[in-house]
C-alpha cells in the first residue's frame, strides 16, 4: 500500500533529504534542518514527551545510527556516556541536516527464533496441495508442426487441460525455459492455470509457506509439498506491537490515524518478507521458488494483511469487511515470493471468530468426528471456544481480557526470557521455572495460573479469591510471604534479591481479581455453549487447547482455578501452534481448504454479550471452588484408601529420564510435557532417583545447566510397590510428594510406573462414586 | 451504628435471610425507619463499596450484598411512601453506543441504588440521541456512561455533544467509567467525574451532588 513517500523516487532538490526510521523501515522525505521530533510526530510515530518537545523532560530518546554530532548542552543532563557513545539523542534537540537512519523504541522486536525441524510432523491425510507440479514430456513432432509452445504443453497434459490458461510472465519466459528443459519439463499449476514451466531439477515437488499472524507473534513455516513435512519454522514478535500490544488498541490506531492502516499493513508485509527470506535461506531456496502461501490469523490481522479497513469490527455489531477465504496474487500485497505466486487467506466467521480459530478447528479434527464431542479452546487475549463435532459445531468468543497473557497483572509479562512459566509446591516451599532459566522478571499466563492454583490448594487464596495468611500446617513456611499493605494482602513470589531487575515480584490482590474476571469469562463461555448443546461435562470426550496460554498451561492448574471444567486430564491435549497446523492442512489439501470454507456456514456462533444467561454464568464463575484436601487419617478416607492397590492406579507410561541427560534438557522436557518431576534411570534402565522442579531450579540458577541429571537427582527416593495399598504409601511419610516411583518387589531397581498425586485423587473419587452407587 | 450491628453484618456477608429478619426485628422494635436505612443499610453499603475498591471482596460478594440490601428495602419502602422518602438524586445510566458490556454498569447501578439514588437504566448500546432524549424527559441530576472497549470510548464525547445540542448539558453532571477509561480522559472530554469502580462511583456521585 502507498503510505506517502517512495524511497526510490528520490528528489534531486537538496533541501529535501531522507530519514529512515527503524524498526518500521519507514522512509520519510523531510526538509533539511527540521527537528527529528517534529518530523516523527508528524509521521504519527509516538514518542514519550511530557514537555511537548521543549527539551525539558528527556523522554524522547532515540538512537541515531548514522554519524551524529556530540549532544547539545540541553541534552547532556539526560544522557549518560554509554548512551552518547551509542548515538542516543533527544529527538526534540536533534536537527536533520543530512540523510539519517534513526532507531525508535525497543530493538528487541527484531529477535527471531529459528527452528530447523529434522523430523517434521508428517500429516496422515491424502496430499492434494493448492499448487502442484506436474512432470511432462512434450511430443517432439508437435514442434515441427508449428504448434504454439503453450499448445504443445496443453496437448502433452491431456484432454482435461485443453482449456488451461497461463500467466503472462510464464509465457514471456517460455521459449527460453523450454529451450533449457527440452522435452522434459514440469508445469507449476494452480488449478488449470500455468504459473511456470521448469526443469525436472532438484525441486521435486516444490515448497509452500504457511503464516500464522498472531497479535503478538508471527510464525512462518516452510512446508515440503511433496510429503507435507515442515522443513523450518521461524517466529518473531509482531512488529505492530509498537502500535498497541492488544488487537483493540491497534484497531484504535487505525481509526485515529489517516495513515494507520497503511502503516500497520506495510509493517506486517515487511515482517513477513523477512520471515520468508530467512525460511527459504534455511531451506536452501530462493523466494522465486515459492508459488503458494496460506495465511491464518484473527479477523483483524487478516484485514490488516489484505489492507482492508477493520474499523467495522471496533463497535457492535462488529462487522468485518470480509469473511470469505481469499485467493489473491501475493504480489498484490507486495509479498516477495515468485511474481505469479498465490496467497490464500483463511476464511473467517465473524469479527471475533477469525481464520485462526477456523484453522484450529481443522487441526483438532472436530469436523471429522461423528460421535465424540470435542471442546476446543484457543486462549489468548480473547478466549475463543468451540464445542461439538461434524453434526453440530458451536463457537463463541469470551472477552477474557489480556490477563491470561500477563497483561494488566502487576508483575505480568508475555512468555519470553525471564517469565515464570510454571510454579509448584515442593518440600514446603514454592518452586518455579522461568523461561531461559535466568533470574525471574515476572509472571506469564501459565505461571500465573499455576501460582494461583497452588495458592488455592494451600488455602492462601480462599474460594472468594481473597489472599489470606495460611492456616494449613503444610503451608506455614509461606506465611512470611503474605504481606499486608493498607489492609490488603499481597503474595511475594520472589524478593528483590532473587529477581532479574532487583525488584520484588508480587502477586497482588488486584492481580487475583483480574485473573478471576478472565477465567470467569472463559468458563462462562464454555457453560453457555454446553447449555446450548444440551450436554454436561461428562459428555465431553476430548479437550483441545491452543493459543499462547493454551499450549503451556498445566491442565491440572487450569482445572483447579476453574478456567476449564473438571475433566479427566487424560482427555486434555495441547494442539501446539494449531492455527498454523490448520493452515498447513489447507495448503496441502484442497479438501481441507474446501472444508474450511464450508465451516463458515456450518458453525453456529453464539454472541455472548447479547445473552442474559451469560452474565449470570459470568458472575457465578468468578469465585473459585473449594477443594478439601484429602486427609488420609480421616476414617472414611482411610477405609477407601485401604482398598485401592498402587498397581491398579499408577501411571505406567510416565516418561523416565536417562541419568546422562543434561539438566537443561530435563528442564525442556518439563516445559514440553508439563510434568514437574521425573524418575531418572541409568543405562540399564534401573532407577537412580527422582529429579524435581526444585532440584532443577537450584541447579540451573547455580549456572550448572550442563550437568548430567544423574549428579543432581535425589537418590534413594521413597518408592512404592504395586501390591501396596494407597493407605500404606500415604502414611509412610509426612512429606507431600507430587509423584512416587513404583518399583517391582523382586527387583527394586526395576521401574514399573509412577504414582502421581492426581492418580490418588482420581482413584479415590472413582472408588467413592462406586461406593455411593452400590449403596443406592 | 451498634444498634444495627447484626443487620450490618448480614448485609456485608450477603446473608439475605438474616438481614431481612433483622430488618423486620428492628421495625417491630419500633426503630426509626430512616435510621434503619441510613445507618443499617446505606452505611453498610458504603463499607461494601470501600471493600470492593480495595479488592477485599469481589463482584459476586458485592452483588450478594446489594441483593440483600434490595430485599431489606422491600420491607421498609412501603412505610416511606407515606412519610416521603428523600432520594439522594436521580441518575440516568447506560453503556454507550457500540458497546454491549453491562456487568460493570449493573454493579454501579446496584451500588448507587444501595446508596439511596434513584436510577433509570437505559441498558447497553445506547445512542447519544437516546441519552439526550431521556435526559430531557426525566431531568436527572447525573448522567453516567460506561464503555468497556477503547474503540467505543469516543461515543462518550459524542454523547456529551448530543446533550449539549439538546441544551441539557449544563443541567446535569456527567460521570464516566469502564476498564479503558481514565481520569485524564474524563478531563479531556469535559466530563464532570471519573470513577474507577462501582464503589468509588458512589463516592463520586455523592460529591457531585454535594453530599458526603
Amino acid at each position: 500500500m502507498k503510505e506517502s513517500h517512495n524511497p526510490k523516487a528520490r528528489k534531486k532538490r537538496t533541501e529535501y533529504i531522507w530519514l529512515n526510521v527503524l524498526p518500521d523501515d519507514l522512509w520519510l522525505n523531510v526538509r533539511r534542518g527540521d527537528t527529528l521530533f517534529d518530523v516523527l510526530q508528524e509521521a504519527g510515530i509516538e514518542l514519550d514527551a511530557d514537555c511537548g518537545g521543549l527539551g525539558k523532560c528527556g523522554k524522547c530518546k532515540v538512537r541515531i545510527l548514522t554519524s551524529i554530532k556530540p549532544p547539545s548542552s540541553d541534552e547532556e543532563g539526560f544522557l549518560n556516556q554509554e548512551e552518547i557513545d551509542q548515538g542516543v539523542r533527544l529527538a526534540c534537540r536533534t536537527q536533520i541536516n543530512s540523510d539519517m537512519v534513526v532507531q525508535v523504541g525497543e530493538t528487541e522486536i527484531g529477535t527471531e527464533y529459528v527452528q530447523i525441524l529434522k523430523s517434521g510432523h508428517r500429516p496422515l491425510f491424502q496430499l492434494d496441495p493448492l499448487v502442484k507440479k506436474q512432470f511432462i514430456t512434450l511430443a517432439t513432432h508437435h514442434k515441427d508442426e508449428g504448434l504454439s509452445d503453450f499448445d504443445r504443453i496443453k496437448l502433452a497434459m491431456g484432454p482435461d487441460y485443453l482449456d488451461m490458461t497461463a500467466s503472462l510472465s510464464c509465457l514471456r519466459t517460455l521459449p527460453q525455459s523450454m529451450k533449457e528443459t527440452e522435452a522434459h519439463g514440469a508445469a507449476v499449476l494452480h488449478e488449470k492455470h500455468l504459473l511456470d514451466w521448469q526443469g525436472w531439477g532438484k525441486l521435486a515437488y516444490g515448497y509452500g509457506l504457511v503464516f500464522d499472524l498472531g497479535t503478538t507473534t508471527l510464525v512462518g513455516k516452510l512446508i515440503d509439498l511433496s510429503d507435507g513435512t515442515e522443513v523450518a519454522v521461524i517466529s518473531r514478535l509482531n512488529g505492530q506491537i509498537r502500535y498497541g500490544s492488544d488487537i483493540i488498541s491497534r484497531l484504535q490506531y487505525v481509526k485515529d490515524n489517516p495513515n494507520g492502516l497503511a502503516r500497520l499493513h506495510n509493517l506486517l508485509i515487511g515482517n513477513l518478507n523477512r520471515i520468508t527470506r530467512r525460511l527459504v535461506e534455511v531451506g536452501g531456496l530462493v523466494t522465486n521458488d515459492i508459488f503458494i502461501a496460506v495465511a491464518a490469523g484473527n479477523t483483524i490481522m487478516l484485514h490488516l494483511l489484505l489492507g482492508l479497513p477493520p474499523d467495522g469490527i471496533a463497535e457492535a455489531p462488529f462487522a468485518p469487511v470480509l469473511s470469505d477465504g481469499m485467493t489473491i496474487k501475493a504480489s498484490d500485497i507486495d509479498l516477495q515470493l515468485h511474481p505469479e505466486a498465490l496467497l490464500y487467506t483463511m476464511p473467517m466467521k465473524s469479527g471475533y471468530i477469525g481464520g485462526d480459530l477456523i484453522s484450529v478447528i481443522l487441526a483438532s479434527g472436530a469436523t471429522e468426528q461423528e460421535d465424540k464431542i470435542i471442546l476446543g479452546l484457543d486462549l489468548g487475549t480473547n478466549g475463543e471456544i468451540f464445542l461439538g463435532n461434524r453434526k453440530r459445531l458451536m463457537t463463541c468468543s469470551a472477552a477474557a481480557g489480556p490477563a491470561l497473557e500477563g497483561a494488566r497483572i502487576s508483575s505480568g509479562m508475555i512468555a519470553k526470557d525471564g517469565a515464570i512459566e510454571a510454579v509448584g509446591f515442593e518440600k514446603g516451599n514454592l518452586q518455579y521455572r522461568d523461561i531461559a532459566n535466568i533470574k525471574p522478571k515476572g509472571l506469564c499466563g501459565s505461571g500465573l495460573v499455576d501460582l494461583i492454583a497452588v495458592l488455592l490448594q494451600l488455602g492462601i487464596i480462599d474460594e472468594e479469591g481473597l489472599i489470606t495468611t495460611p492456616r494449613m500446617s503444610i503451608a506455614q513456611g509461606l506465611a512470611p510471604k503474605v504481606i499486608n499493605k493498607n489492609g490488603v494482602n499481597n503474595f511475594l513470589v520472589a524478593p528483590a534479591e532473587e529477581s532479574y531487575d532487583d525488584k520484588p515480584i508480587f502477586l497482588t490482590q488486584q492481580d487475583v481479581r483480574e485473573l478471576q474476571l478472565a477465567k470467569a469469562a472463559v468458563a462462562a463461555g464454555i457453560a453457555t455453549l454446553m447449555d446450548e448443546m444440551g450436554i454436561g461435562v461428562e459428555d465431553i470426550d476430548q479437550v483441545y487447547m491452543a493459543g499462547a496460554l493454551g499450549n503451556y498451561v498445566n491442565p491440572h492448574s487450569a482445572i483447579r482455578i476453574g478456567l476449564i471444567p473438571r475433566i479427566d486430564t487424560d482427555k486434555i491435549t495441547s494442539l501446539g501452534n494449531a492455527a498454523s497446523t490448520g493452515a498447513s492442512m489447507a495448503l496441502l489439501s484442497k479438501f481441507y481448504w474446501q472444508m474450511a470454507n464450508e465451516l463458515i456456514d456450518f458453525i453456529e456462533h453464539i454472541e455472548l454479550s447479547s445473552r442474559l444467561d451469560f452474565n449470570e454464568y459470568y458472575v457465578e464463575h468468578m469465585d473459585f471452588t473449594r477443594e478439601e484436601p484429602l486427609d488420609v487419617h480421616h476414617e472414611e478416607v482411610e477405609n477407601v484408601m485401604k482398598t485401592i492397590a498402587v498397581g491398579s492406579v499408577m501411571t505406567r507410561d510416565f516418561p523416565a529420564m536417562s541419568s546422562t541427560m543434561l539438566a537443561r534438557e530435563i528442564a525442556n522436557m518439563s516445559r514440553d510435557t508439563g510434568h514437574h518431576g521425573f524418575p531418572v534411570v541409568d543405562e540399564e534402565g534401573h532407577l537412580v532417583g527422582v529429579v524435581t522442579l526444585a532440584d532443577l531450579a537450584s541447579c540451573l540458577r547455580a549456572g550448572n545447566a550442563d550437568l548430567p541429571v544423574g549428579d543432581i537427582v535425589t537418590k534413594f527416593p521413597l518408592v512404592a510397590f504395586p501390591d501396596q495399598s494407597l493407605y500404606e504409601v500415604l502414611t509412610a511419610t509426612d512429606e507431600d510428594y507430587g509423584r512416587i516411583p513404583v518399583v517391582s518387589r523382586e527387583d527394586e531397581g526395576h521401574l514399573l510406573g509412577v504414582l502421581r498425586r492426581q492418580d490418588i485423587i482420581r482413584a479415590y473419587r472413582n472408588k467413592l462414586a462406586k461406593f455411593v452407587q452400590a449403596e443406592a | 451504628m451498634s444498634e444495627f450491628q447484626a443487620l450490618s453484618e448480614a448485609v456485608l456477608k450477603g446473608d439475605i435471610k438474616t438481614a431481612v429478619a433483622e430488618t423486620q426485628a428492628a421495625m417491630d422494635a419500633g426503630a426509626n425507619i430512616q435510621d434503619i436505612l441510613d445507618t443499617g443499610l446505606i452505611a453498610t453499603m458504603d463499607e461494601v463499596g470501600d471493600r470492593f475498591s480495595k479488592g477485599i471482596i469481589f463482584v459476586p460478594q458485592m452483588l450478594r450484598s446489594a441483593k440483600t440490601m434490595q430485599e431489606c428495602m422491600k420491607l421498609i419502602t412501603p412505610l416511606f411512601q407515606k412519610g416521603g422518602v428523600t432520594s439522594k438524586g436521580k441518575v440516568l445510566i447506560g453503556t454507550v453506543k457500540g458497546d454491549l458490556h453491562d456487568i460493570g454498569k449493573n454493579l454501579v447501578l446496584m451500588m448507587m441504588e444501595g446508596a439511596g439514588f434513584t436510577i433509570t437504566d437505559l441498558g447497553v448500546d445506547v445512542t447519544p440521541e437516546k441519552f439526550a432524549q431521556k435526559t430531557q424527559e426525566i431531568e436527572p441530576d447525573i448522567v453516567a456512561m460506561s464503555a468497556l472497549l477503547s474503540t467505543t470510548m469516543p461515543s462518550m464525547p459524542l454523547t456529551i455533544e448530543a446533550l449539549q445540542n439538546a441544551g441539557v448539558r449544563d443541567k446535569v453532571k456527567i460521570m464516566i467509567g469502564g476498564a479503558p477509561v481514565t481520569d485524564k480522559y474524563a478531563q479531556e472530554i469535559k466530563a464532570d467525574a471519573y470513577a474507577s469502580d462501582a464503589g468509588s462511583a458512589v463516592t463520586k456521585a455523592k460529591s457531585l451532588m454535594g453530599i458526603s
